[in-house]
């Protein structure tokens, strides 16, 4: 999904002329418009399970009479976790749920990338390839994953295992590089780690989550290089005629 | 340059100040408080407005006009296309004068350095994304985008991608029969999604995807079908919604365009015909803020490619092996006089939906000179009581553009969606403005909105009269009631003694408003107000009590009448348009021009007295009808007395003054004598369910000679039938 | 005052002739001269007509305007004969045009409903 900056040649030539620098093409990977597929039709029906359907009920008590569409967001994603991606057919669920018409489930369905509205896999592996991690070595760590999974970029492996999705940032910078599977951020990635966490979520393990480093969260590896003395009190440098 | 200049829709003498209440909510939910008025500058114009008006308002009060694509005067305010960008002064950016309510003493500048900059890089980012097709596109010569560019447009561009590798496109979609589509022209100004859920009441357009990859479609594979979609392409300000029947046709600047009056349904729409080498093009409407605001059902856009099919062209006599055979005027004529003077007074004449008021009292007059009465129109109504001798009895009283101020409407034996597509977007818009709720008794059928279904059963409107129906306490106590009755309960054989219970009905009312008439018959057809206007009896009855020798057809399609209804020896003369179920029962048949051929009155269901002009001539050998008749009369030996139109509208205003005074409705007031006439109806309403004709949409696009003989509206059938199959 | 308007309106400029008599002679010369010519019209022309139906419709042509009084009136008349006849004369006409004495041959516009209605110039 990175859109490879393209220079127009004949700008970089033409210097000093009015010109427009252009990128590629930028398209998104998924379309925005429904196709019927095998996969994907009204003919396959969608319910909620009977726990979900307890837990509608109280995201839709939340909301005021009125203002029951406000809920559309987390009853869709609620619709996600449980059949892995957004199906036409929960759209439609949802919005009988809402009383709404389909088309303004439709508009949120395909606004927010997260909704994912094709067949996906059960680990859904997003890696970070923006410039912080990109810097730490993500393509290292994309190619691991491409060669390990022998998958392409938005592919999907054909045990229906995992999917392979290259991302904006994650707001993970700090660990870089990092991915995430599903719900978890595995982060301060190796090549050797990422293979690990691979290998063990084949084997129906699950791999835990955080940085690979050491590190317990965002903190200095190593020691701490600043802020290392007794907080100073108030009026710490102030003026003493203040 | 714009559709239509905001400051006539403001300062217009034709709207009411409830407009502009409409446009910016807020200020209509303080207007009772009527706060004070503010000061802004326009350009140095210093200007009061209320509070709660925009900027663009504003302006077009002092007369400045800001260009806009996304914003429309009767959609809600959207401020996504920031065409209308003005500089304030002391605000650090510019704002959107759509969407920005002005504040004390702002310095609006609309010319400035800082606005005109503005446009110019909205222009640019639009143009950047949008198609260089206008030779080829539909929409080129009445373009916004192409009209403003050329206005606010920089005349240079700094787009030099020549592989056109970094353009958007989009794909199109298919939205049925009537609109074609073209995604990739489209600049995201959701005019077309808003007037679908607002005003339509069809939620089927909406963005999918955003940001560079945002489309504006139906996500799925599925038809925008609603009877008002037409509109959407006269919405669009580029080509990305365009007519398919129109496309590719005519270009703008090569077409007449002649104001007329749409006589297909009973509203009577204001439109504009397109013609060019004399041939209709296409049909767009024309403002009349008191009957279609600026909308037109499909029908009447769209069923004009029927006025070239099936067409009546010359002269016919049946030869004696009862086949149709083309002859001259002057053979058909003299047959057919020689048979009117064989039959004495042995004629009748029914009226058709088309027929217009010219032609109505020509034939009165001759029929009247040869001895005979016995002129009757195709659709019935009761004629017990006090009939159709009170114009109140049978008109749309409280007019068209009053259903949307009402409080409650109790709707009767009618489907207004498709009998007055107009009158229900009124409605609807009364439903999501003004909280106005609909009941209805008659068959459940889809508005569009929501209403109370009280059942089909018409003994629901005698416990209403008698007040015992739970409903009867909110028609009592609404402020402004309406009822409005479907034309189609009252023909039936009950139909007096229904047309007296709503007329009871409507007097227990008690509206607070002046003038507000609470009683209200929607008719079906063009013609039917100024036949009963003109004296026509209406129904077929008294025809087949006569059982004349001579039949004349005006444009009566509805096979109302048959053949084994007249005497052996009977002669049916058709007098008409359309090769349709008149001409295939006559023995004579005199060509006559169509409503885009002739200059003629039609009065609408509310008393609205409008005339037709002339956009093309009358194919092959067809005639003007009331000069048909009038040269028959000469043939016939009666005479009458007019030769030209002037003459006939004379004759015309001897009748009835109103029928004369285009554009005017008349009041009609007497209630109360219809109601004490009504006293004396015997009959007794039977318990047969109410039922309309028209129920779903299918049902809406063939119901006349012109509609049937047209492919397009075909077309929409089968799309309808289609999309009820689809899962979507 | 009377006097002199009285005057003035019987002293008009003439065009040729004096009085009715020079008038008078005129016409008949016109008529002399037409009557000459017409044989060799006749068979210039080619015309469908012989010499005898030429000169009664040449004397008809010249009764139209019997009752005319006003010298210059006449005049002019005569004026307007004598350019006819050098057209004629020098074949400056055509077939038709000689024709054209005999026959109008633009058909006269309806002017009643019904002949409007049937040749459908409404």
């Amino acid at each position: 999904m990175l859109p490879s900056l393209r220079f127009l040649g004949n700008g970089m030539r033409s210097l000093g002329l009015r010109s427009l620098q252009t990128s590629s093409a930028l398209r998104h990977d998924s379309l925005f418009v429904h196709r019927d597929t095998p996969e994907d039709n009204l003919d396959i029906p969608f319910e909620f399970t009977e726990d979900n359907k307890k837990r509608i009920d109280a995201i839709l008590a939340i909301y005021p009479e009125g203002h029951k569409r406000g809920a559309m967001i987390p009853i869709l994603d609620l619709a996600q976790r449980q059949h892995g991606w957004l199906p036409i057919s929960a759209m439609h669920k949802v919005a009988n749920i809402l009383n709404l018409p389909y088309m303004r489930v439709y508009e949120v369905a395909t606004f927010y990338t997260m909704f994912i509205r094709k067949p996906t896999g059960k680990f859904h592996v997003q890696i970070c390839t923006t410039t912080p991690c990109w810097l730490r070595g993500s393509d290292e760590i994309l190619d691991t994953i491409k060669k390990n999974l022998c998958l392409e970029v938005g592919e999907t492996s054909k045990d229906k295992l995992f999917t392979l999705s290259e991302v904006e940032c994650l707001g993970a910078c700090v660990n870089a590089p990092m991915v995430q599977i599903n719900d978890d951020y595995y982060e301060d990635l190796t090549v050797q780690d990422t293979e690990q966490i691979l290998k063990e979520l084949k084997a129906g393990g699950k791999p835990k989550p955080g940085p690979r480093s050491g590190r317990f969260a965002a903190e200095p590896l190593g020691n701490p290089t600043s802020l290392k003395g007794e907080p100073t009190g108030p009026g710490f440098g102030v003026r003493a005629d203040l | 340059m714009l559709r239509q200049s905001l400051t006539k829709v403001l300062n217009g003498a034709q709207l009411s100040p409830k407009h502009i209440a409409l446009i910016t909510r807020s200020a209509s939910d303080q207007a009772a408080k009527k706060p004070e008025k503010i000061e802004v500058f326009i350009d140095d114009i210093p200007v009061q407005v209320e509070p709660g008006t925009t900027v663009l308002q504003a302006a077009a009060l002092v007369g400045v006009e800001i260009p806009r694509f996304c914003y429309h005067e009767r959609l809600a305010v959207a401020g996504n296309c920031r065409m209308c960008l003005v500089e304030v002064e002391k605000s650090p950016k510019p704002v959107a004068a759509c969407a920005m309510p002005v504040m004390k003493g702002w310095r609006i500048k609309t010319d400035s350095e800082l606005t005109k900059k503005a446009r110019e890089g909205i222009m640019e980012f639009l143009l950047v994304n949008h198609p260089l097709d206008c030779p080829i596109c539909d929409q080129g010569g009445e373009c916004d985008l192409q009209d403003q560019s050329m206005a606010f447009g920089s005349d240079r561009s700094r787009f030099t991608d020549i592989d056109h590798s970094g353009k958007r496109a989009v794909e199109d979609k298919d939205i049925g029969p009537l609109i074609k589509t073209i995604m990739t022209r489209c600049i995201h100004c959701t005019r077309c999604i808003r007037f679908a859920s607002e005003v339509a009441g069809v939620d089927d357009l909406g963005t999918t995807g955003r940001g560079n990859d945002m489309q504006v479609g139906t996500y799925v594979e599925k038809m925008f079908l609603s009877e008002l979609s037409g509109n959407i392409i006269d919405l669009c300000p580029v080509g990305a919604l365009t007519s398919k029947p129109y496309s590719f046709t005519a270009r703008p600047w090569e077409i007449r365009k002649i104001d007329s009056i749409d006589v297909l349904d009973a509203v009577g729409s204001n439109i504009v015909v397109s013609t060019r080498t004399g041939e209709v093009m296409r049909i767009m409407p024309r403002v009349n803020e008191e009957i279609n605001e600026e909308w037109l059902p499909d029908k009447s856009r769209f069923s004009y490619d029927g006025l070239k099919r099936q067409r009546l062209v010359t002269p016919m006599l049946r030869d004696s092996k009862g086949e149709l055979k083309p002859v001259d005027w002057e053979v058909a004529l003299l047959t057919v006089a020689k048979q009117i003077k064989n039959a004495g007074s042995s004629i009748g004449a029914i009226a058709g939906g088309l027929a217009d008021a010219e032609v109505l009292v020509a034939v009165k007059d001759l029929l009247n000179r040869v001895g005979s009465e016995a002129l009757c129109t195709e659709h019935t109504f009761p004629l017990d009581g006090s009939g159709t001798d009170l114009r109140s009895s049978y008109l749309l009283n409280n007019k068209i553009a009053g259903a949307e101020e009402a409080d409650f409407v109790l709707l009767i034996g009618t489907n207004p969606r498709l009998e007055a597509p107009l009158l229900n977007s009124r409605l609807r818009k009364g439903y999501v403005h003004n909280e106005l709720d609909v009941a209805l008794i008659g068959p459940k059928v889809d508005l569009r909105y929501k209403y109370a279904h009280l059942g089909d059963s018409p003994s629901i409107l005698q416990q209403l009269v008698s007040g015992q129906h739970e409903v009867s306490k909110k028609l009592k106590s609404a402020k402004k009631p309406l009822i409005i009755v479907g034309s189609e309960v009252l023909e039936r054989v009950d139909g007096g003694a229904i047309l007296s219970a709503v007329q009871k009905l409507s007097a227990s009312t008690s509206p607070e408003v002046e003038n507000w008439k609470v009683l209200n018959v929607l008719h079906k057809v063009a013609s039917q107000v100024a036949a009963l206007d003109i004296g026509y009896t209406p129904g077929v009855d008294k025809i087949r009590e006569l059982n004349p020798k001579v039949l004349l057809l005006l444009g009566a399609d509805e096979a109302s009448i048959e053949k084994s209804d007249l005497p052996n020896d009977g002669f049916i003369i058709y007098l008409g348009h359309h090769g349709d179920h008149g001409a295939a029962v006559a023995d004579a048949i005199l060509p006559g021009a169509a409503y885009t051929e002739k200059q003629a009155t039609y009065v609408n269901t509310e008393g609205r007295a409008q005339q037709t002009l002339v956009a093309v001539s009358p194919p092959g050998r067809a005639r003007e009808d009331w000069k048909i008749i009038r040269a028959l009369s000469e043939i016939v030996g009666a005479t009458l007395p007019y030769d030209n139109l002037n003459e006939i509208r004379d004759r015309l205003d001897e009748v009835a003054p109103h029928l004369t005074r285009y554009g005017a409705a008349e009041n009609a007031n007497f209630f109360k004598q219809a109601e004490a006439l009504s006293k004396s109806i015997k009959t007794q309403i039977d318990n047969t369910p109410f039922d309309v004709k028209l129920k779903e949409l299918q049902d809406y696009y063939m119901t006349d000679s012109i509609s049937r003989a047209s492919p397009t509206m075909a077309k929409c059938v089968q799309a309808v039938l289609k999309q009820k199959q689809s899962k979507y | 005052m009377a006097q002199v308007a009285r005057d003035g309106l019987k002293q008009v400029r003439p065009i040729l002739s004096l009085d009715r008599d020079e008038a008078r002679k005129r016409v008949l010369n016109l008529y002399k001269a037409w009557y000459r010519q017409l044989p060799y019209i006749v068979r210039q022309y080619d015309i469908p007509k012989n010499v005898n139906d030429c000169r009664n419709k040449l004397r008809e042509e010249f009764t139209k305007h019997k009752d005319i009084r006003d010298i210059r009136i006449i005049d002019m008349l005569v004026i307007k004969g004598q350019m006819e006849l050098k057209e004629t004369v020098n074949i400056w006409k055509q077939k038709g045009h000689i024709m054209s004495y005999f026959k109008e041959t633009i058909e006269p516009k309806p002017t009643d409903f019904l002949s409007k209605f049937l040749t459908s110039k409404d």
